[in-house]
């Protein structure tokens, strides 16, 4: 027996190939989804994505396998997932940074090279500041900013999303700021804490630092104050028309059997109605928001729009 | 303060503790000591199981996994000459020649107790100064992490061998290694010649890999082919008298608690980790050594310094997130989505507001340690039945674990050929005698030093900055004052010559 062992198991393996390969024909899904993550696992992005991967497994009957394909701004994964075979077995967890990479030369990848699925999830940005700034209020700061153009520091990512959402207020509030690189979150939470930038883009989740006195909330960027916050005055009611979400959503490789998406679609709605999804989201200061294909379509559309007028002025355009 | 952390101890080290605490450490172990496989790719493995247990398990199994990942990369890093983790790059530099030279327990068993002491001597500083800690790491902007780099960068000039001009030379190449590629900043493409592949740059780890295992598997291979018997004595035994090893590294109490300090340090600061830690600790075991051309020939301070340096380097990680819920690296990242998943917030508040959690973690530090240890010893049989495996069957395995976990790192084949591309490389560069720790530390900084250089002129303009703030300009200073002391041992090991060979006293520096 002992023998036989291994051309036994390499026969069965061969098998196994080999049936797999003939069901290529079989209904979709057949075999594990891979979700691409194009950020670190424990950033942002991954702890929502790893909350509601079981929640589409569930509903889509296939296994998802959360893959973090990180590197260069989150543009190694974009490019992977448009090099991805279109099978639907590829889904993309992308978010508002594919416009502005793309714009900006960052990246070659468009929102254009995939089709929509649906959005899973908004995380409102946070004007912060530091705790060694002096100001208390938005009219301290916004006077501060004008009567120092160009000398208030803001850490961001450039040329993605922590770059934009300051520069619309910027634009909006008619002021002058400086820029300095701080890629991904941690990185800018520990120069903000020590006083190295003036200001940056958050979220809820920093509100801990908030309580404990170590970080400042200037204000809010939805249409109407949150619950979670109450305190936290918005940016529109400063008289700063600026509304600005980091809205998360899942895409797939363009020319995806439509059948396929249709079912990831159903899916997606299913998990993100689920309750204990939304209580997962709660405790990342992101509400669950979800688009159906359609509606994300559109969403796209205007928002690659607004990131290309963004993008030309502030001086960024490349394409 | 003690009474929670008695009481925590007292709750770790029941069943429904010390179980996942255990698991997670042998993970970690065999984690750590694959080539490729990483500390954060075992623990993204492990959190999935993490989910069902109680928040404290979940992190009790991730410590366990941080901890028992720094101590088994140095089974391979002695055994087989390859680093199994990043953190244990410096331990190949002295733990292999001593394996070599027929005494593999010693190497092992020296690493493994200098992991140990450097652990614990790091969960002091980690319970007794996170607060003082994590305020002063605040303090450091961007000229003082371009400082601190530039420090780092300077020990280049005494991790050369015996020609000056070709440790310096390994450096730049690493240095240049990190241009290639999109830019840190700004994603401009740089010496990618129009093509897509060099456009991602080279990540770390196939760079580390492949220069590390392929050219150490080449010059096995070599070794094969020409039919030469193993250095390696019959029957060898990982067999040692502990308390002689115990004694060898207490009998060098400054070494210990300066290595130690230095991967404290290095973990606390949120930028490099135990890559570069190790190999910092290293360089000033040997910087202040009374024998420094003895090391890279099998001598107990290079392990020590290494290895105790990588464990307290995990205590270092692991006070930032205790005092602002800001992960210091890749797994305290992984930790700290843990948390959130579990609906604990991680802040300022989260000692105060979660004693139990807070004060769990601590212990399962604590207790990791004589768990790895016990391990360890259990495990000791097994690796050695690995070295007794032959090189014919050895080499593909380790050849085919390098290149998944090449592909792993970020699910994508471009490493693959990273890993290729270096490992060649990596073969020329040791075929021709240049160093190849230079060249993995200017891969290591290359970048951060660039950020920080630019984030810096970014934040105000003024170049003058780096020497008048005062931590940079030490730091500065430091760098100059440590490329000299380097210059002036090589001059001396060089006219010493072969007089240094007499056997010299084996003392603490």
């Amino acid at each position: 027996m002992r023998r036989f062992g291994l051309p036994l198991v390499a026969l069965a393996l061969v098998v196994v190939v080999l049936v797999a390969a003939s069901a290529g024909l079989a209904a979709y899904p057949d075999r594990p989804v891979k979700l691409i993550v194009p950020w670190a696992a424990g950033g942002d992005t991954d702890a929502i994505f790893r909350p509601f991967g079981p929640q589409l497994q569930k509903h889509l009957g296939a296994t998802i396998v959360i893959a973090n394909v990180t590197g260069a701004s989150g543009t190694v994964g974009a490019r992977e997932a448009k090099n991805s075979p279109p099978d639907g077995y590829t889904v993309y967890a992308t978010h508002d940074y594919i416009h502005s990479t793309y714009y900006t030369g960052v990246s070659d990848v468009s929102y254009k090279d995939f089709e929509p699925v649906c959005t899973v999830s908004a995380t409102p940005s946070v004007l912060t500041a530091s705790p060694k700034t002096k100001w208390t209020s938005w009219q301290e700061l916004l006077g501060d900013a004008k009567a120092r153009p160009g000398q208030i520091t803001v850490g961001a990512t450039l040329g993605s999303t922590s770059h934009f959402f300051p520069a619309l207020i910027e634009k909006s509030a008619g002021i002058k700021l400086k820029y300095v690189s701080y890629e991904g979150l941690a990185p800018r939470m520990n120069a903000i804490l020590g006083g190295h930038i003036d200001l940056t883009d958050s979220n809820l989740t920093q509100k801990g630092k908030v309580d404990a006195g170590q970080l400042k909330f200037i204000a809010i960027a939805t249409e109407k104050r949150l619950p979670q916050a109450p305190s936290v005055p918005t940016l529109k009611e400063l008289g700063v028309d600026v509304v600005y979400a980091v809205t998360r959503g899942l895409v797939v490789p363009k020319g995806t059997p439509a059948d396929a998406v249709a079912k990831l679609e159903t899916a997606c709605a299913k998990a993100t109605a689920e309750p204990k999804f939304a209580e997962d989201m709660a405790k990342q200061g992101t509400a669950v928001r979800f688009l159906d294909r359609k509606a994300y379509a559109e969403f796209l559309k205007r928002n690659d729009q607004l990131n290309h007028d963004l993008a030309r002025d502030l001086g960024l355009l490349k394409r | 303060m003690f009474g929670y952390l008695l009481a925590s101890l007292a709750e770790i080290v029941r069943p429904a503790y010390l179980l996942p605490l255990s698991i997670g450490t042998l993970a970690g172990m065999i984690g750590g000591s694959l080539p490729g496989v990483t500390i954060t790719m075992t623990i993204i493995l492990v959190l999935p199981f993490t989910f069902a247990l109680d928040p404290l398990q979940g992190l009790a199994a991730m410590t366990g996994v941080y901890v028992g990942g720094s101590a088994g990369g140095l089974v391979t890093a002695c055994l087989l000459g390859i680093p199994g983790t990043p953190s244990a790059i410096a331990t190949t530099f002295d733990g292999f020649p001593m394996a070599r030279k027929g005494e593999p327990g010693r190497a092992v068993w020296l690493g493994t107790w200098a992991s140990v002491f450097g652990g614990l001597l790091g969960a002091a500083f980690l319970i007794g100064a996170t607060g003082p800690l994590a305020a002063f790491a605040l303090e450091f902007g961007p000229w003082e992490y371009f400082s601190l780099f530039i420090f780092a960068l300077s020990m280049v000039a005494g991790l050369t061998e015996a020609s000056l001009l070709k440790g310096l030379l390994s450096g730049a190449i690493g240095l240049i290694v990190t241009v290639i590629g999109s830019d840190p900043i700004m994603a401009v493409p740089r010496l990618t010649l129009g093509t897509e592949f060099l456009r991602s740059g080279f990540q770390f780890l196939p760079v580390l890999i492949g220069i590390f295992a392929f050219a150490q598997i080449m010059t096995d291979l070599e070794r094969m082919g020409g039919n030469v018997a193993p250095p390696r004595v019959e029957a060898p035994s990982l067999a040692v008298s502990h308390l002689s090893v115990i004694r060898e590294i207490l009998s060098r109490p400054f070494l210990l608690l300066w290595s130690t300090l230095i991967g404290v340090w290095i973990g606390v600061l949120p930028a490099i980790g135990g890559s570069a830690a190790n190999v910092m600790a290293y360089d000033q075991a040997k910087k202040f050594s009374k024998r420094p051309e003895k090391f890279g020939t099998g001598i107990p301070e290079g392990v020590i310094a290494s290895e105790s340096s990588n464990n307290a380097n995990v205590g270092g990680s692991l006070v930032t997130i205790m005092a602002f819920g800001i992960p210091g690296d890749a797994v305290t990242a992984v930790m700290l989505g843990a948390m959130i998943i579990h609906g604990i917030q991680p802040g300022p508040l989260f000692i105060s507001q979660e004693p139990r959690v807070a004060y769990g973690i601590f212990a399962a530090y604590l207790v990791a340690h004589p768990v790895m240890l016990v391990l360890q010893w259990l495990g000791a049989r097994f690796y050695l039945r690995v070295v007794q495996v032959p090189k014919s069957v050895l080499i593909p395995v380790v050849l085919v674990l390098c290149t998944v976990g090449a592909y792993a790192l970020n699910n994508i084949i471009e490493n693959v050929y990273v890993l290729l591309i270096f490992g060649v490389l990596g073969y020329l560069l040791v075929k021709f005698r240049f160093p190849l720790a230079p060249l993995i530390l200017g891969v290591i900084l290359g970048d951060q030093i660039e950020v920080n250089l630019v984030r810096a002129l970014m934040t105000d303009a003024d170049p003058w900055l780096f020497l008048t703030r005062p931590l940079s300009g030490g730091m500065l200073l430091a760098s100059v004052a440590s490329v000299g002391l380097a210059l002036w041992q090589h001059r001396r090991q060089q006219r010493m010559g072969a007089a240094a060979q007499a056997g010299a006293p084996d003392t603490d520096f």
